[in-house]
Protein backbone atom coordinates (compact mmCIF):
# COMPACT_ATOMS: atom_id res chain seq x y z
CA UNK A 1 0.00 0.00 0.00
CA UNK A 2 2.63 2.50 1.43
CA UNK A 3 4.88 1.65 -2.02
CA UNK A 4 2.13 2.00 -4.21
CA UNK A 5 0.71 5.41 -3.07
CA UNK A 6 4.40 6.95 -3.06
CA UNK A 7 4.51 5.85 -7.18
CA UNK A 8 1.45 7.23 -7.60
CA UNK A 9 2.93 10.29 -6.33
CA UNK A 10 5.99 10.78 -8.11
CA UNK A 11 3.73 10.07 -11.59
CA UNK A 12 1.18 12.78 -10.29
CA UNK A 13 3.76 14.93 -9.12
CA UNK A 14 5.78 14.52 -12.76
CA UNK A 15 2.60 14.96 -14.73
CA UNK A 16 1.27 18.41 -12.45
CA UNK A 17 5.11 19.56 -13.49
CA UNK A 18 4.36 18.96 -16.53
CA UNK A 19 1.19 20.79 -16.65
CA UNK A 20 2.31 23.82 -14.69
CA UNK A 21 5.16 23.94 -17.41
CA UNK A 22 2.54 24.28 -20.08
CA UNK A 23 -0.11 26.39 -18.55
CA UNK A 24 2.77 28.89 -17.92
CA UNK A 25 4.31 28.88 -21.17
CA UNK A 26 0.79 29.37 -22.84
CA UNK A 27 0.11 32.16 -20.76
CA UNK A 28 3.79 34.09 -21.40
CA UNK A 29 2.46 33.15 -25.20
CA UNK A 30 -0.59 35.15 -24.72
CA UNK A 31 0.94 38.32 -22.85
CA UNK A 32 3.94 38.54 -24.97
CA UNK A 33 1.09 38.30 -28.10
CA UNK A 34 -1.46 40.74 -26.66
CA UNK A 35 1.28 43.09 -26.65
CA UNK A 36 2.61 42.96 -30.06
CA UNK A 37 -0.63 42.98 -31.13
CA UNK A 38 -1.41 46.14 -29.47
CA UNK A 39 1.94 48.13 -30.01
CA UNK A 40 3.32 46.50 -32.76
CA UNK A 41 0.64 44.36 -35.04
CA UNK A 42 3.19 44.47 -38.01
CA UNK A 43 5.92 42.36 -35.81
CA UNK A 44 3.81 39.00 -35.38
CA UNK A 45 6.83 37.26 -36.19
CA UNK A 46 9.25 38.68 -34.16
CA UNK A 47 5.82 37.79 -31.35
CA UNK A 48 6.44 34.44 -31.99
CA UNK A 49 10.01 34.36 -31.75
CA UNK A 50 10.36 36.28 -28.40
CA UNK A 51 7.39 34.30 -26.97
CA UNK A 52 9.07 31.37 -27.60
CA UNK A 53 12.36 32.52 -26.57
CA UNK A 54 10.74 33.55 -23.33
CA UNK A 55 9.06 30.11 -22.82
CA UNK A 56 12.51 28.68 -23.06
CA UNK A 57 13.56 30.71 -21.17
CA UNK A 58 11.27 30.55 -18.16
CA UNK A 59 11.15 26.42 -18.45
CA UNK A 60 14.76 26.11 -18.26
CA UNK A 61 15.61 28.62 -16.06
CA UNK A 62 12.88 27.29 -13.51
CA UNK A 63 13.66 23.55 -14.27
CA UNK A 64 17.71 23.28 -14.01
CA UNK A 65 17.85 26.69 -11.43
CA UNK A 66 14.72 26.84 -9.86
CA UNK A 67 16.68 25.10 -6.72
CA UNK A 68 19.69 28.25 -6.66
CA UNK A 69 17.15 30.71 -6.81
CA UNK A 70 15.07 29.38 -3.69
CA UNK A 71 18.12 28.68 -1.34
CA UNK A 72 19.33 32.13 -2.34
CA UNK A 73 15.90 33.85 -2.05
CA UNK A 74 16.30 32.40 1.83
CA UNK A 75 19.55 32.94 1.92
CA UNK A 76 20.79 29.46 2.86
CA UNK A 77 24.28 28.66 3.22
CA UNK A 78 26.06 25.05 2.67
CA UNK A 79 26.70 22.87 6.14
CA UNK A 80 30.27 22.25 6.07
CA UNK A 81 32.02 22.07 9.03
CA UNK A 82 31.89 19.51 11.91
CA UNK A 83 29.61 21.61 13.75
CA UNK A 84 27.31 20.25 11.46
CA UNK A 85 28.61 16.78 10.90
CA UNK A 86 25.44 15.02 12.79
CA UNK A 87 22.90 17.24 10.45
CA UNK A 88 24.89 15.99 7.38
CA UNK A 89 25.03 12.05 9.00
CA UNK A 90 21.45 12.29 9.49
CA UNK A 91 20.52 13.46 6.28
CA UNK A 92 22.47 10.68 4.38
CA UNK A 93 21.44 7.74 6.91
CA UNK A 94 18.02 8.86 5.95
CA UNK A 95 18.51 8.79 2.07
CA UNK A 96 20.01 5.74 2.35
CA UNK A 97 16.39 4.72 4.09
CA UNK A 98 14.86 6.26 1.38
CA UNK A 99 17.10 4.72 -1.54
CA UNK A 100 18.02 8.30 -2.50
CA UNK A 101 21.41 10.01 -3.21
CA UNK A 102 21.80 12.13 -0.52
CA UNK A 103 20.85 15.57 -1.03
CA UNK A 104 23.36 18.46 -0.30
CA UNK A 105 22.53 20.18 3.32
CA UNK A 106 21.76 23.84 4.00
CA UNK A 107 21.48 26.28 7.09
CA UNK A 108 19.73 29.21 7.20
CA UNK A 109 20.05 31.36 10.05
CA UNK A 110 16.59 32.12 11.83
CA UNK A 111 14.85 32.14 14.93
CA UNK A 112 12.20 30.19 13.80
CA UNK A 113 12.12 26.49 13.63
CA UNK A 114 11.48 25.11 9.59
CA UNK A 115 12.86 23.74 7.07
CA UNK A 116 12.68 22.48 3.14
CA UNK A 117 13.47 20.82 0.67
CA UNK A 118 14.21 22.08 -3.11
CA UNK A 119 15.39 21.00 -6.64
CA UNK A 120 14.38 19.15 -9.69
CA UNK A 121 15.26 15.24 -8.51
CA UNK A 122 16.43 13.17 -5.90
CA UNK A 123 20.21 13.91 -7.34
CA UNK A 124 20.09 17.27 -7.82
CA UNK A 125 18.81 18.21 -4.62
CA UNK A 126 18.78 20.02 -1.41
CA UNK A 127 17.77 20.34 2.41
CA UNK A 128 17.53 23.75 4.22
CA UNK A 129 16.82 23.39 7.98
CA UNK A 130 17.10 26.90 10.61
CA UNK A 131 19.88 26.97 13.40
CA UNK A 132 17.20 27.32 15.52
CA UNK A 133 15.91 23.76 14.68
CA UNK A 134 19.33 22.69 15.19
CA UNK A 135 19.31 24.29 18.54
CA UNK A 136 15.74 23.67 19.81
CA UNK A 137 15.24 20.00 18.51
CA UNK A 138 16.67 17.03 20.34
CA UNK A 139 17.98 14.02 17.62
CA UNK A 140 14.38 12.08 17.49
CA UNK A 141 12.76 15.38 16.65
CA UNK A 142 15.39 16.39 13.75
CA UNK A 143 15.36 12.78 12.18
CA UNK A 144 11.39 13.40 12.07
CA UNK A 145 11.78 16.91 10.63
CA UNK A 146 14.15 15.37 8.31
CA UNK A 147 12.51 12.48 7.33
CA UNK A 148 9.55 14.90 6.24
CA UNK A 149 11.90 16.59 3.70
CA UNK A 150 13.71 13.56 2.51
CA UNK A 151 9.95 12.02 1.66
CA UNK A 152 9.03 14.98 -0.51
CA UNK A 153 12.51 14.74 -2.64
CA UNK A 154 11.62 10.72 -3.01
CA UNK A 155 8.20 11.75 -3.61
CA UNK A 156 9.27 14.01 -6.17
CA UNK A 157 7.17 16.68 -4.49
CA UNK A 158 10.13 19.38 -5.31
CA UNK A 159 10.11 19.70 -8.82
CA UNK A 160 6.59 20.84 -8.70
CA UNK A 161 6.90 23.02 -5.53
CA UNK A 162 9.87 24.84 -6.64
CA UNK A 163 8.35 25.90 -9.88
CA UNK A 164 5.46 26.93 -8.54
CA UNK A 165 8.03 28.97 -6.16
CA UNK A 166 9.93 30.55 -9.34
CA UNK A 167 6.66 31.10 -10.72
CA UNK A 168 4.96 33.33 -7.80
CA UNK A 169 8.64 34.68 -7.09
CA UNK A 170 8.46 36.26 -11.28
CA UNK A 171 4.91 37.23 -10.72
CA UNK A 172 5.92 39.08 -7.13
CA UNK A 173 8.73 41.00 -9.06
CA UNK A 174 6.79 42.12 -12.15
CA UNK A 175 4.07 43.46 -10.05
CA UNK A 176 6.50 45.28 -7.72
CA UNK A 177 8.03 46.98 -11.43
CA UNK A 178 5.02 47.76 -12.31
CA UNK A 179 3.68 49.42 -8.38
CA UNK A 180 7.45 51.18 -8.72
CA UNK A 181 6.88 52.57 -12.14
CA UNK A 182 3.21 54.25 -11.44
CA UNK A 183 4.75 55.53 -8.28
CA UNK A 184 7.69 56.76 -9.61
CA UNK A 185 6.93 58.69 -12.49
CA UNK A 186 6.50 56.31 -15.82
CA UNK A 187 2.72 56.35 -15.96
CA UNK A 188 2.54 59.60 -14.10
CA UNK A 189 4.90 61.46 -16.04
CA UNK A 190 2.83 61.26 -19.25
CA UNK A 191 0.20 63.86 -18.07
CA UNK A 192 3.13 66.38 -16.97
CA UNK A 193 5.48 64.89 -19.79
CA UNK A 194 6.83 68.18 -21.42
CA UNK A 195 8.86 66.85 -24.61
CA UNK A 196 6.79 65.83 -27.19
CA UNK A 197 9.27 63.04 -27.64
CA UNK A 198 9.15 61.68 -23.65
CA UNK A 199 5.15 62.01 -23.54
CA UNK A 200 5.04 59.13 -26.59
CA UNK A 201 7.78 57.22 -24.60
CA UNK A 202 6.41 57.34 -21.57
CA UNK A 203 2.48 56.61 -22.79
CA UNK A 204 3.66 53.04 -24.11
CA UNK A 205 6.13 51.63 -21.47
CA UNK A 206 2.70 53.08 -19.23
CA UNK A 207 0.14 51.00 -21.72
CA UNK A 208 2.62 48.15 -21.94
CA UNK A 209 2.82 47.99 -17.82
CA UNK A 210 -1.18 48.27 -17.66
CA UNK A 211 -1.57 45.62 -19.91
CA UNK A 212 0.91 43.25 -17.91
CA UNK A 213 -0.76 44.38 -14.69
CA UNK A 214 -3.88 43.51 -15.99
CA UNK A 215 -2.73 39.89 -16.87
CA UNK A 216 -1.36 39.50 -13.84
CA UNK A 217 -4.68 40.51 -12.40
CA UNK A 218 -6.20 37.51 -13.79
CA UNK A 219 -3.96 35.36 -13.14
CA UNK A 220 -3.52 36.78 -9.65
CA UNK A 221 -6.14 33.95 -8.18
CA UNK A 222 -4.90 31.29 -10.15
CA UNK A 223 -1.09 31.88 -8.63
CA UNK A 224 -2.94 31.77 -5.24
CA UNK A 225 -4.65 28.71 -6.17
CA UNK A 226 -1.60 27.09 -7.64
CA UNK A 227 0.09 27.62 -4.35
CA UNK A 228 -2.55 26.26 -2.15
CA UNK A 229 -2.40 23.35 -4.29
CA UNK A 230 0.98 22.67 -3.83
CA UNK A 231 0.81 22.47 -0.55
CA UNK A 232 -1.93 20.25 -0.70
CA UNK A 233 -2.87 18.41 2.48
CA UNK A 234 -2.67 15.06 0.82
CA UNK A 235 1.18 16.04 -0.23
CA UNK A 236 2.22 17.33 3.12
CA UNK A 237 0.03 13.68 5.20
CA UNK A 238 1.93 11.57 2.93
CA UNK A 239 5.48 13.56 3.81
CA UNK A 240 4.73 13.21 7.18
CA UNK A 241 3.63 9.37 7.13
CA UNK A 242 6.52 8.32 4.76
CA UNK A 243 8.86 10.06 6.60
CA UNK A 244 7.96 8.15 9.27
CA UNK A 245 8.00 5.10 7.57
CA UNK A 246 11.72 5.67 7.46
CA UNK A 247 12.56 6.63 10.68
CA UNK A 248 10.54 3.73 12.17
CA UNK A 249 9.12 6.28 14.91
CA UNK A 250 6.66 8.88 14.28
CA UNK A 251 6.71 10.64 17.76
CA UNK A 252 9.77 12.20 16.48
CA UNK A 253 8.30 14.30 14.45
CA UNK A 254 5.30 14.95 16.45
CA UNK A 255 7.07 16.36 18.93
CA UNK A 256 9.15 18.56 16.65
CA UNK A 257 5.59 19.97 15.60
CA UNK A 258 4.36 20.41 19.16
CA UNK A 259 7.89 22.47 19.59
CA UNK A 260 7.32 24.14 16.38
CA UNK A 261 3.52 25.30 17.60
CA UNK A 262 4.82 26.32 20.79
CA UNK A 263 7.77 28.24 19.77
CA UNK A 264 7.50 29.64 16.53
CA UNK A 265 6.36 33.46 16.58
CA UNK A 266 5.52 33.18 12.67
CA UNK A 267 7.74 35.87 11.71
CA UNK A 268 10.43 34.44 9.50
CA UNK A 269 11.81 36.82 6.69
CA UNK A 270 11.07 34.53 3.59
CA UNK A 271 9.42 36.02 0.35
CA UNK A 272 5.83 34.39 0.44
CA UNK A 273 6.81 32.83 -3.04
CA UNK A 274 9.23 30.28 -1.43
CA UNK A 275 6.73 29.87 1.98
CA UNK A 276 4.93 26.51 1.01
CA UNK A 277 8.45 24.75 0.39
CA UNK A 278 8.70 24.95 4.36
CA UNK A 279 7.39 21.94 6.69
CA UNK A 280 5.26 24.87 9.03
CA UNK A 281 4.27 27.96 6.91
CA UNK A 282 7.11 30.67 7.96
CA UNK A 283 4.69 33.88 7.86
CA UNK A 284 1.93 33.51 9.67
CA UNK A 285 -1.14 35.70 9.75
CA UNK A 286 -4.66 36.26 10.79
CA UNK A 287 -6.37 35.70 8.07
CA UNK A 288 -4.54 31.60 8.49
CA UNK A 289 -8.31 30.06 9.16
CA UNK A 290 -9.46 31.66 6.17
CA UNK A 291 -6.54 31.59 3.83
CA UNK A 292 -3.88 29.11 5.04
CA UNK A 293 -1.55 27.19 2.50
CA UNK A 294 -0.39 24.69 5.42
CA UNK A 295 -2.22 21.91 6.94
CA UNK A 296 -3.24 22.34 10.67
CA UNK A 297 -0.37 21.67 12.89
CA UNK A 298 -2.92 20.01 15.38
CA UNK A 299 -4.23 17.77 12.56
CA UNK A 300 -0.63 16.29 11.62
CA UNK A 301 0.46 15.60 15.25
CA UNK A 302 -3.14 13.81 15.83
CA UNK A 303 -2.36 11.65 12.56
CA UNK A 304 1.24 10.86 13.43
CA UNK A 305 0.17 10.22 17.09
CA UNK A 306 -2.46 7.55 15.67
CA UNK A 307 0.39 5.92 13.67
CA UNK B 1 -10.59 -12.56 -43.76
CA UNK B 2 -11.27 -16.42 -43.57
CA UNK B 3 -12.12 -17.16 -40.13
CA UNK B 4 -8.81 -19.38 -40.13
CA UNK B 5 -6.98 -16.06 -40.84
CA UNK B 6 -8.91 -14.19 -37.71
CA UNK B 7 -8.27 -17.25 -35.24
CA UNK B 8 -3.88 -17.23 -36.37
CA UNK B 9 -4.14 -13.35 -35.58
CA UNK B 10 -5.81 -13.87 -32.59
CA UNK B 11 -3.34 -16.56 -31.75
CA UNK B 12 -0.40 -14.50 -32.95
CA UNK B 13 -1.55 -11.40 -30.69
CA UNK B 14 -2.12 -13.52 -27.50
CA UNK B 15 1.51 -14.85 -28.36
CA UNK B 16 3.14 -11.55 -28.03
CA UNK B 17 0.81 -9.82 -25.08
CA UNK B 18 2.13 -13.30 -23.01
CA UNK B 19 6.26 -12.85 -24.04
CA UNK B 20 5.77 -9.10 -23.17
CA UNK B 21 4.08 -9.78 -20.19
CA UNK B 22 6.87 -12.73 -18.98
CA UNK B 23 9.95 -9.73 -20.34
CA UNK B 24 8.13 -7.34 -17.87
CA UNK B 25 8.02 -9.69 -14.73
CA UNK B 26 11.12 -10.95 -15.43
CA UNK B 27 12.74 -7.83 -15.58
CA UNK B 28 10.85 -6.44 -12.17
CA UNK B 29 12.44 -9.78 -10.61
CA UNK B 30 15.90 -9.14 -11.89
CA UNK B 31 15.45 -5.14 -11.08
CA UNK B 32 14.31 -5.82 -7.33
CA UNK B 33 17.32 -8.54 -6.82
CA UNK B 34 19.35 -6.09 -8.20
CA UNK B 35 18.18 -3.31 -5.46
CA UNK B 36 19.11 -6.58 -2.95
CA UNK B 37 22.38 -6.29 -3.83
CA UNK B 38 22.62 -2.43 -3.74
CA UNK B 39 21.23 -2.38 -0.42
CA UNK B 40 24.11 -4.96 0.52
CA UNK B 41 26.33 -2.16 -0.78
CA UNK B 42 25.66 0.52 1.24
CA UNK B 43 25.81 -1.81 3.90
CA UNK B 44 29.49 -2.76 3.35
CA UNK B 45 30.51 0.56 2.51
CA UNK B 46 29.30 1.56 6.25
CA UNK B 47 30.78 -1.53 7.28
CA UNK B 48 33.98 -1.00 5.72
CA UNK B 49 34.46 3.12 7.26
CA UNK B 50 33.64 1.60 10.84
CA UNK B 51 36.12 -0.90 10.20
CA UNK B 52 38.69 1.75 9.67
CA UNK B 53 37.85 4.43 11.97
CA UNK B 54 38.07 1.83 15.14
CA UNK B 55 41.26 1.56 15.51
CA UNK B 56 41.63 5.83 15.30
CA UNK B 57 39.08 5.86 18.01
CA UNK B 58 40.75 3.00 20.46
CA UNK B 59 44.36 4.94 19.65
CA UNK B 60 42.68 8.05 20.92
CA UNK B 61 41.37 6.42 24.00
CA UNK B 62 44.20 4.12 25.20
CA UNK B 63 46.28 7.73 25.24
CA UNK B 64 44.33 8.56 28.39
CA UNK B 65 43.07 5.37 29.92
CA UNK B 66 45.43 2.54 28.41
CA UNK B 67 45.00 0.13 31.37
CA UNK B 68 41.21 -0.79 30.27
CA UNK B 69 42.74 -3.74 28.34
CA UNK B 70 39.57 -5.87 28.26
CA UNK B 71 37.30 -3.34 26.49
CA UNK B 72 39.70 -2.69 23.56
CA UNK B 73 40.20 -7.00 23.68
CA UNK B 74 36.36 -6.69 22.54
CA UNK B 75 36.32 -4.04 20.60
CA UNK B 76 39.35 -5.49 18.49
CA UNK B 77 37.39 -8.97 18.02
CA UNK B 78 33.99 -7.56 17.24
CA UNK B 79 35.88 -5.21 14.52
CA UNK B 80 37.39 -8.06 12.88
CA UNK B 81 34.41 -9.95 12.56
CA UNK B 82 32.85 -7.37 10.30
CA UNK B 83 35.11 -8.34 7.23
CA UNK B 84 35.02 -11.86 6.92
CA UNK B 85 32.06 -14.51 6.93
CA UNK B 86 28.57 -13.86 5.34
CA UNK B 87 26.49 -11.24 5.80
CA UNK B 88 24.53 -11.82 8.50
CA UNK B 89 28.58 -12.60 10.44
CA UNK B 90 29.41 -9.59 9.20
CA UNK B 91 26.35 -7.25 10.28
CA UNK B 92 26.54 -9.73 13.50
CA UNK B 93 30.21 -8.63 14.46
CA UNK B 94 29.03 -4.97 13.63
CA UNK B 95 25.94 -5.08 16.28
CA UNK B 96 28.79 -6.69 18.27
CA UNK B 97 30.80 -3.92 18.25
CA UNK B 98 28.17 -1.35 18.63
CA UNK B 99 27.60 -3.10 22.19
CA UNK B 100 31.51 -3.02 22.51
CA UNK B 101 31.93 0.66 21.86
CA UNK B 102 28.85 1.87 24.18
CA UNK B 103 30.60 0.06 27.09
CA UNK B 104 34.01 2.03 25.66
CA UNK B 105 32.59 5.36 25.74
CA UNK B 106 30.54 4.49 28.82
CA UNK B 107 34.02 4.13 30.40
CA UNK B 108 35.43 7.28 28.67
CA UNK B 109 33.08 8.96 30.65
CA UNK B 110 35.05 8.70 33.73
CA UNK B 111 38.12 10.48 32.05
CA UNK B 112 37.31 14.28 31.92
CA UNK B 113 40.05 15.11 29.59
CA UNK B 114 39.24 12.73 27.38
CA UNK B 115 35.74 13.55 26.93
CA UNK B 116 37.39 17.10 26.67
CA UNK B 117 38.99 16.29 24.03
CA UNK B 118 38.15 17.67 20.68
CA UNK B 119 39.05 14.82 18.09
CA UNK B 120 37.34 12.16 20.55
CA UNK B 121 34.06 14.38 20.31
CA UNK B 122 34.38 13.99 16.27
CA UNK B 123 35.41 10.17 16.57
CA UNK B 124 32.24 9.69 19.16
CA UNK B 125 30.05 11.57 15.99
CA UNK B 126 31.29 9.93 13.07
CA UNK B 127 30.58 6.44 14.61
CA UNK B 128 27.34 7.15 16.05
CA UNK B 129 26.33 8.47 12.17
CA UNK B 130 28.08 5.54 10.89
CA UNK B 131 25.99 3.14 13.29
CA UNK B 132 23.06 4.81 12.26
CA UNK B 133 23.11 4.78 8.90
CA UNK B 134 23.89 0.84 9.13
CA UNK B 135 20.84 0.53 10.99
CA UNK B 136 18.74 2.78 7.72
CA UNK B 137 20.89 0.69 5.30
CA UNK B 138 19.29 -2.42 6.66
CA UNK B 139 16.25 -1.43 6.90
CA UNK B 140 16.38 -0.44 3.21
CA UNK B 141 17.91 -3.65 2.56
CA UNK B 142 15.32 -5.60 4.66
CA UNK B 143 12.59 -3.78 2.88
CA UNK B 144 13.60 -4.50 -0.93
CA UNK B 145 14.16 -8.03 0.31
CA UNK B 146 10.08 -7.87 1.26
CA UNK B 147 9.11 -6.35 -1.94
CA UNK B 148 11.33 -8.99 -3.65
CA UNK B 149 9.48 -12.25 -1.66
CA UNK B 150 6.52 -10.48 -2.09
CA UNK B 151 6.82 -10.56 -5.63
CA UNK B 152 8.36 -14.03 -6.46
CA UNK B 153 6.05 -15.93 -3.98
CA UNK B 154 2.71 -14.19 -4.70
CA UNK B 155 0.48 -15.35 -8.18
CA UNK B 156 1.12 -14.04 -10.74
CA UNK B 157 5.28 -13.51 -9.77
CA UNK B 158 5.49 -16.77 -8.73
CA UNK B 159 4.84 -18.29 -12.26
CA UNK B 160 7.78 -16.19 -13.57
CA UNK B 161 10.48 -16.39 -10.61
CA UNK B 162 10.98 -20.07 -12.16
CA UNK B 163 11.98 -21.27 -8.89
CA UNK B 164 13.99 -18.91 -7.06
CA UNK B 165 14.20 -19.67 -3.53
CA UNK B 166 13.35 -16.47 -1.03
CA UNK B 167 15.75 -14.21 -0.40
CA UNK B 168 16.67 -14.59 3.48
CA UNK B 169 16.28 -11.12 5.44
CA UNK B 170 19.18 -9.36 7.75
CA UNK B 171 18.51 -10.37 11.12
CA UNK B 172 19.81 -9.80 14.32
CA UNK B 173 20.51 -12.95 16.34
CA UNK B 174 18.83 -12.47 20.14
CA UNK B 175 21.98 -13.05 21.83
CA UNK B 176 23.29 -10.03 19.68
CA UNK B 177 20.50 -8.08 20.20
CA UNK B 178 21.41 -8.09 24.54
CA UNK B 179 24.93 -7.05 23.74
CA UNK B 180 24.31 -3.68 23.08
CA UNK B 181 23.92 -3.62 26.95
CA UNK B 182 26.21 -1.09 28.66
CA UNK B 183 29.42 -3.50 30.59
CA UNK B 184 31.70 -2.31 33.07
Amino acid sequence: MGRVSFYDEIARNKRNSLLLAILVSLILFALVYTLVFLFAPDLAVMALLLSGFLITLHAYGSYRYGDSVVLSATSARPAEGPEYLHLRNTVEGLSIAAGITPPKVYVVKSEEINSFATGRDPEHSSIAITTSALNELDRQELEGVLSHEISHIRNRDILFMTMVAVLVGLAAIISHIIVRTFRFGGVGRVQVGRGDRKEKRGGGIGAIILVVGFFLAIFAPLLTRLVQFAVSRRREYLADASGAELTRYPEGLALALEEIKEKNQGKMDVSEAVSHLFIVDPNKSPLDALYATHPPIEERIKRLKAM
Amino acid sequence: MSPLGLFVVFILIVAVALILWFISYYNRIRILSNRIEEGWAQIDVQLKKRYDLVPNLVETVKGYASHEREIFERVAEARAGMITGSREDRVGASNALTGALRTLFAVAESYPDLRASENFRLLQEQLDGIESKIAYARQYYNSSVLTYNNLITTIPGTWFAGGRPKHPFLEIPEEERKAVKVEF
